[in-house]
């Protein structure tokens, strides 16, 4: 018997994702989520009473309490505020915030908003000197290392035991751009060649550009309610099944096995228990593929797969597989405006599993447990959220 | 858009990891073995696993061979295990050859207490 935390996801919504060059900011993309979230809920706005905030780094956003900003501009005042940061785990770590403050019974209807200028605001070579003091500063930062030889180097480990070839590197990337395509949202849809990807720029063997998840703007929200609280006219929203989070210790070096994603294996082991199910009950997932053997090594530490590459050869993963992964085109396809993107995929995996995602990514058959999947560094946090249909019991 | 340039200057200390950040800049591996059970770790790990935060410095002889090593348009990483140490390190290659697999840490003169392994001469294979 599965069960459910008593929280629905009564509006969702996402922005674009992508590059924004037509004067707007991070303030108005939160705007347009939050309503179009808000909209979708038909919660009254006076009836919010608390608003979580994703973002990943003031030096993004070049605004220090963004939250309060926020809740200025979406006309939020007297509510609980929460503003969340777990590095790319951010969004879902604000909206386990949220789900945890809607059970405890003082909040009836909360927003959860993620939202981060990850392209526009600063330079390429900016970002990835910042992100580069994302791990340990005084260790890891110190030696100038970029975020993709950090996961290049954990990768490679990992690859030793999973004999992951360049093909099947290149076969994720091919999947989730080609996915993006059909994602209005996305920034970069994509028909890509294995030499195309094989040929495109070195960035840290064995990653290349193609390899690498683009960084974005944009933003998404959720309007979690209650369900004592829940508007009838969204009683077939999805629910949130299950939460898990989890921290692995910091240092690369100083991991068992470098390749092991094992904080995501402890958070998907807490959620699954909350929702009373095994992670072979997952029919969807929106996986963290910040690069193209992260997703692997997600897939496995999440334990979707006991043959990975059996199964992505065979196209378990794909659109009509047995468990499509990514279908938004995740993060090498969606995009990655870090904030966003934890909020951004549980809005996903929200519309899947109540059969309004986009007409030619939904399933003929909406699944009935979707699986939204972040971490931060190199998956030293890991958030994981499971949804389900709002039909079954 | 509206270009805006900020500079931050900061005045970092490295409280704790003193001896480690003093260490790296003569040269040394100064490493943190755990007063409970003996684990080495570097860099220094300030609670152990077995929940111990008493440690004492120990200094390394500062060599290391690598295990995996990655390359690209940021420079060369490896990650290395270190002689004398329970725990791998994550190190910048210095001009390191393809061929060379193992190398020590050197003084620095820059002011960043950056771990960096140089090649070791007479070290290739023959």
């Amino acid at each position: 018997m599965s069960s459910d935390l008593g929280v629905s996801v009564c509006g969702a919504a996402l922005t674009p994702y992508n590059r924004r060059k037509d004067g707007s900011n991070f303030r108005d993309w939160a705007f347009d989520a939050f309503e179009q979230a808000l909209t979708l809920s038909t919660v009254e706005l006076r009836d919010i009473d608390a608003l979580f905030v994703s973002s990943e780094s003031d030096f993004f956003t070049y605004q220090l309490n963004p939250a309060s900003v926020l809740a200025s501009d979406l006309g939020l005042r007297d509510v609980e505020i929460l503003r969340c940061e777990g590095g790319g785990a951010s969004g879902q770590l604000a909206v386990h915030a949220a789900t945890r403050a809607l059970q405890s019974g003082r909040v009836k209807h909360a927003a959860v908003v993620g939202v981060d200028p990850s392209a526009s605001h600063l330079s390429a070579e900016t970002m990835t000197s910042l992100y580069g003091y994302s791990f340990d500063a005084w260790t890891d930062g110190m030696t100038g290392l970029s975020s993709t030889a950090l996961y290049a180097l954990s990768f490679q480990t990992f690859r030793e035991s999973c004999k992951v070839s360049d093909k099947d590197l290149a076969a994720i990337v091919i999947q989730n751009r080609s996915n993006a395509l059909d994602n209005p949202n996305a920034h970069l849809g994509r028909t890509h060649t294995v030499d195309e990807i094989d040929q495109s720029p070195l960035i840290a063997s064995p990653y290349r550009r193609l390899h690498c998840s683009p960084l974005s703007d944009g933003a998404a929200a959720l309007i979690l309610s209650h369900d004592t609280h829940k508007p009838q006219a969204r009683r077939g929203a999805a629910k949130i099944a299950g939460i898990g989070s989890a921290v692995d210790t910091l240092h690369l070096g100083a991991r068992a096995d470098p390749g092991n994603f094992s904080a995501k294996t402890s958070a998907m082991n807490s959620a699954c228990k909350e929702a009373a199910i095994l992670p072979d009950t997952i029919e969807i997932a929106e996986i963290y593929d910040a690069y193209a053997g992260a997703q692997l090594q997600s897939i496995q530490a999440l334990g979707l797969s006991e043959s990975i590459i059996g199964d992505l050869n065979s196209g378990r993963f794909a659109p009509g597989g047995q468990c499509p992964i990514n279908l938004s085109g995740g993060l090498l396809g969606q995009g990655a405006p870090v904030g966003a993107t934890g909020v951004g995929q549980t809005a996903t995996c929200a519309l899947l599993v109540e059969g309004t995602y986009h007409p030619a990514l939904q399933p003929d058959q909406p699944p009935r447990y979707a699986l939204a999947d972040t971490h931060g560094g190199i998956c030293t946090t890991a958030a994981v959220t499971i949804l389900k249909n709002g039909e079954v019991a | 858009m509206i270009p805006h340039d900020v500079r931050l200057t900061y005045s970092l200390s490295p409280g704790w990891m003193t001896p480690f950040v003093e260490g790296l800049s003569k040269g040394d591996a100064v490493a943190r073995r755990c007063a409970r059970c003996a684990f080495v770790s570097f860099p220094p790990i300030r609670t152990c696993e077995c929940g111990t935060a008493e440690g004492n410095w120990v200094t390394l002889s500062g060599t290391a061979d690598i295990c995996f090593r990655t390359h690209g348009s940021a420079g060369d990483f490896a990650l290395v295990a270190f002689d004398g140490a329970d725990t791998k390190s994550v190190v910048r290659l210095e001009k390191f050859p393809l061929v060379q697999t193992a190398g020590k840490l050197l003084p620095q003169e820059i002011p960043l207490p950056a771990l960096v392994l140089h090649p070791v001469k007479g070290d290739l294979p023959t």
